[in-house]
């Protein structure tokens, strides 16, 4: 069902990251940001000493993911650009920050959201940057580089 | 710290609207859940009427927040009141942001939206209770 005004997948030019099926990706990432957010808000306004590397890590990736949920959300452009990057961001970190706090859990002794792949929020931290990816790759595919 | 399950009366009588009230935030967000998901198999938008009872549920989390500020008034609240609240204000952002979010996609996939944001409202609900019970 196509309404007039909506965007349809262009022929000249990447096709915006935020319709169709991006809409689901930019929902979701928009709720990782949120409980990121939040939950990193706690630990770094109140216990930051307890734990300072997983706090400011966790904050970081909050970060990352509130940008990343905007620039998904915005899908043309420079935006398209940040995207890419705050997306490989995030799935560098899972990776790395995972594969440490597995093998150095004495590095990590609260949880972040990259901690053990991302097993605190359903191994969705560990799923969506390489779904975004893909979702990047194939909007930007329809056009000009 | 550790203070076993507190048995204080003003949290009894508040507990008693506080567990009803969470059951039915999930009842009914897990049916906005299958409605949205209904939706969905069918090829079929968000409609206005998915809002409304969205709306509905949206009243119940702010009748939920008040309740939980009375019983934190009252001396009665979780211990880890940053946490607690932390989920109150984010299970209160997420119908209407994505409601909106939603609505503006007039295909299937803004039923998957809503059906997302439908599922953590419900998810929330438990993380608030847990965190309750962690008191």
């Amino acid at each position: 069902m196509t309404a007039p005004g909506d965007v349809v997948a262009g022929r000249d030019g990447p096709t915006s990251t935020s319709t169709g099926p991006g809409r689901v990706l930019v929902a979701v990432y928009g709720v990782l940001a949120l409980a990121a957010t939040a939950r990193s808000a706690v630990q770094v306004l109140r216990d930051l000493d307890e734990a300072p590397l997983a706090y400011l890590l966790s904050g970081l990736a909050a970060g990352v993911y509130v940008v990343a949920t905007v620039a998904l959300a915005r899908g043309s452009g420079v935006w398209r650009r940040v995207a890419w990057v705050t997306v490989t961001i995030e799935g560098v970190g899972v990776l790395v920050v995972g594969a440490l706090s597995v093998a150095r859990p004495e590095l990590f002794p609260e949880a972040t959201v990259w901690s053990g792949f991302g097993a605190g929020y359903g191994y969705v931290p560990l799923v969506l940057p390489f779904l975004g990816l893909l979702w990047l790759r194939r909007t930007g595919r329809a056009g000009h580089r | 710290m550790l203070s076993g399950p507190a048995r204080r009366p003003d949290r009894r009588i508040l507990g008693a609207v506080w567990t009803p009230l969470v059951a039915l935030v999930i009842a009914l967000a897990v049916l906005l859940g299958l409605w949205a998901a209904w939706r969905t198999v069918r090829d079929r938008p968000v409609i206005l009427r998915q809002l409304i009872f969205g709306g509905v549920i949206e009243g119940l989390l702010v009748v939920q927040a008040v309740v939980a500020g009375a019983t934190a008034a009252t001396g009665g609240g979780p211990q880890d009141t940053l946490t607690f609240w932390g989920y109150v204000l984010t299970s209160l952002l997420i119908l209407p942001i994505a409601a909106a979010w939603a609505f503006a996609e007039r295909s299937r996939w803004s039923s998957v939206v809503l059906l997302v944001a439908a599922l953590t409202v419900a998810f929330l609900q438990l993380r608030l209770v847990q965190v309750w019970g962690a008191a």
